[in-house]
Formats: C-alpha cells, structure tokens, sequence
C-alpha cells in the first residue's frame, strides 16, 4: 500500500511558517487553505521538489510520482502541441481528440488559451497511473465542462494517492479525505461527510447544505444534488 | 455605454454587442475568444475590422486597467512595491503623490507585508492581488479582468469584488469559469466558438444554458 508520511514537517521563508504533520493513504485527498498560506509549497514538499527546514517527507512503496505545477506553462517543452504530447512519451491521435485540441497540433503551446494549455496539460498528466499524484490547482483555467470531465477521471482512480490542492468552489470530485491549512498548519478535517463540517474552507453551497440540515454525502455536483433535492 | 459593431479579429465575429456599465462577464467554454474579446476591449489588440467605442471613445484613448490570466505576464518590475507605483511612474506623477497613492493601495489590497517581496516569489493568488491593485491604483475608466479569479479563494474573492466595487470603476469587463460569481454579474456574455450565443442579464443568458455544465450549480436548487 503506498502511503506518503509528513513527519513534523516545517517550512520557513521571511516571517513566514508552514507545518504539516499526517499520513497520507491510498484515494483522493484535497486540501485547500487561502491564498499564501502554502499549498504549492506544501504540494512541492510532498514531490521532494522542495527541501523542508525541519522534519522529513517519507515515500512508502511509492515507485511512481507526478506532480503538476498550477501554472501549465511551467510544463511546457515541446515547440508544437504535438511534439508536447510526444515529449511525455505520448501519442497525440490519442490525446488530442480528448482535448478538443485535434486542428491544433502544430500549434505553438503558448498560442493557446490558458484553458487549453491546462486541458492539454493534464490529458498528458492523467494519461499514466501514479502511485503519487500531486495536482496543484488542477481545475483553475478549465471549463465547466472540462472541470466535470476532469473530475470524473480523479473520481474514477482506483489506486495510488491523489493530492488535490484547490480553491475550485463548485464542481468538485469525489474525495475520500479533506484537509485545509489554517493559520501556517496543515489540519485534517476528515472524511466527508463527517469532515465537511469540520472544513473552515467549505465552498458556500456546501455550507448552505450543512447549515439546512442536508450534510452531502460528499462533495462531488451528483451528492450535492442528492443533498439539496432531499426532504 | 459600450458598443461593438461589425467586430471581426481572427476567429471572433460579434454583429453587435452593448454593455452598459457596471461589471459584465464574459463566460464560454476554452477557446471560444473570451480573452481575444477583453484584449480588443482594452487596446492591446486592435480588430482587423469594426469597431469597439467606449462612451465614443477607442479603447487606446482611455485609461484601461488590465490583468492578464498569466499572473507572471503582468509584471514588469521585480518587487511588489514598484509593481504597484509603475502606472504612476509612468505618468510622471510628483513623487510624493506616488508614494501615497501607491501605499494606500497597498495597504487597502493587503499587501504591505509583501511589500519588498520579489514578484516573482510570491503565490499564484498574491500575484493576482499585486496585479489588481497595479490595475486599480490609477483609478481607470475601465478594468479589465482576464480569468484572475482563477488563482484566487472565495474569501479572496470577495475581498477583491469588495475593492472593485468600492473603486466606483464605470466598467468591469472579465472573464470567469466560476458561473456562480457570473451569476452576480450586472451583465452576462456567452462566447461559443468566437460568436455571441447569449448576452443580457445573467437571468436571461443562463435560461439558454440549463441544460449545460454552464447553468451555476447553485440556481439548480433554489
């Protein structure tokens, strides 16, 4: 079973603190917390990108990792959206139709909408398992029908850990554990749907459920659904 | 008012198209023209043919706030604090004023502890802030927002709609994926495919979109 342990972890930068302390197990994990409070660097701890000051990230039967950076454009290598696809070891007549992208493989990446780039970042990225996959703002850019898409294939991993990092505040996957950074500390809020109510950074309609008396189930639009149209 | 007549740039095609003031959102899936609109909308491109007039005006002849939806495209300078002073400077602003202005933005956007951080340093969403208050620290006839909200948390976000709001700007052009801050909106315009699908009040717009990913999650159950 692969599992990913912060062990007392510390980062520090200029009057500023991070510390994260929890196990990390096999399913889908998000964690959210406000702007600047450290979820790309905690993301970049958790990848081993990024040296902690104190205490250690440990990577049990982990053999494969991934992480994607928020910004898309930090990936890019390839001169044209087909040599992209190529250079993750790819085949773009597999990945382009999925990205809607199919007249646009000689296309320089950087000519594309930011939501394209992101489309075609992460048909690259969700392409292969991991047992470790790390996504920092993965639905920022896309859309709506896009996010749904998205969603759907994070729901549907079968093994390995996936580690969302978001502030998406509407079509959300289904996730197995939620975690938020409150006050420069990772805190674990729990499983939904017992965690939602511990979950300071719980988007309004989730909220508005809660407060009705129509806790979700979880977090994905189908269990926000089932929970509004409950009597 | 804002109008757009005859508009042609690539594959954008708008016959015509009337804001009035207050904040419009440009909604549509990836790809559809919603930043090739805002980039005519402010200057930075100009149409292959037709026209965009602004209270009579092009969009060159008017101070025009713009935050790109690459938060690393909108700076020029590396520190926070001549991030914010640089459309001042520019203008030969005395420097006293320059220093006030630029510290009450500061201060407003929350942004004083950042102050002589390097820009480059700093978190997605801060960038974002840092690029608004450079936006707004001009007090500009139009602001023009592409996609910013993407990097930002909601509590961020309302801090920053809050700021907007308070700056009294004419117009507020930006586009979003988050339909239920469109739903908000004075104004909604749908872009598909480089054409206007739907455009009025977001009531109007979203009644074509009920059955799309589009239709904000929260009108589904109220």
């Amino acid at each position: 079973m692969t599992r990913l342990v912060l062990d007392e972890v510390v980062a520090i930068r200029e009057g500023w603190r991070l510390a994260a302390q929890g196990t990390f197990d096999e399913g889908v994990h998000l964690i959210s917390g406000d702007v600047g409070s450290g979820k790309s660097t905690l993301a970049l701890l958790m990848a081993g990108l990024l040296p902690a000051t104190s205490g250690s990230v440990k990577w049990e039967q982990c053999s494969s990792q991934m992480v994607s950076f928020q910004f898309p454009e930090c990936h890019i290598t390839g001169t044209t959206v087909r040599e992209e696809c190529e250079s993750w070891g790819l085949d773009p007549s597999t990945i382009l139709p999925s990205t809607g992208l199919s007249g646009k493989g000689d296309a320089d990446p950087f000519c594309l909408s930011r939501g394209e780039l992101k489309r075609l970042h992460l048909a690259c990225v969700l392409a292969r398992p991991y047992d470790l996959l790390i996504l920092d703002e993965p639905f920022s850019s896309l859309d709506a029908r896009e996010k749904l898409r998205t969603c759907n294939i994070l729901s549907g991993r079968s093994r390995g850990i996936t580690i969302l990092f978001t502030h998406e505040q509407a079509i959300l996957p289904h996730v197995g554990h939620i975690w938020e950074i409150r006050k420069g500390r990772l805190e674990y809020c729990g499983s939904p749907p017992e965690g939602l109510r511990n979950w300071q950074h719980a988007p309004p309609l989730i909220r508005k459920l809660i407060a009705e008396g129509k806790t979700p189930q979880n977090i994905s639009p189908d269990a926000l659904k089932e929970a509004a149209c409950r009597t | 008012m804002i109008h757009i007549e005859n508009l042609r740039y690539r594959l954008l095609a708008i016959d015509f198209l009337s804001l009035n003031t207050g904040v419009t959102s440009v909604i549509g899936p990836n790809g559809s023209g919603k930043t090739t609109l805002l980039k005519l909308c402010a200057g930075i491109a100009l149409p292959e043919s037709g026209s965009i007039l602004i209270e009579g005006t092009t969009p060159r002849a008017m101070d025009i706030g713009w935050v790109n939806e690459f938060p690393d495209r909108n700076f020029i300078f590396g520190s926070v604090v001549d991030e914010v002073a640089s459309a001042l400077r520019f203008r030969h602003l005395p420097p006293g004023e320059i220093t006030q202005r630029t510290s009450e933005c500061r201060e407003r956007f929350g942004l004083t502890r950042l102050s002589n951080r390097a820009v480059g340093d700093l978190s997605g969403g801060e960038k974002v802030i840092v690029a608004l208050a450079a936006a707004l620290v001009q007090h500009p006839a139009i602001l023009i927002l592409d996609e910013c909200d993407s990097h930002l948390d909601s509590r961020c976000m309302q801090t920053s709609d809050q700021l907007i709001r308070e700056s009294h700007i004419p117009y507020v052009i930006r586009s979003t994926q988050d339909m239920e801050a469109a739903a908000e909106s004075d104004c909604v315009v749908f872009l598909e495919d480089g054409r206007v699908r739907h455009s009025g009040r977001p009531e109007q717009v979203f009644a074509g979109l009920c059955d799309t990913p589009f239709y904000p999650l929260s009108w589904r159950w109220r």
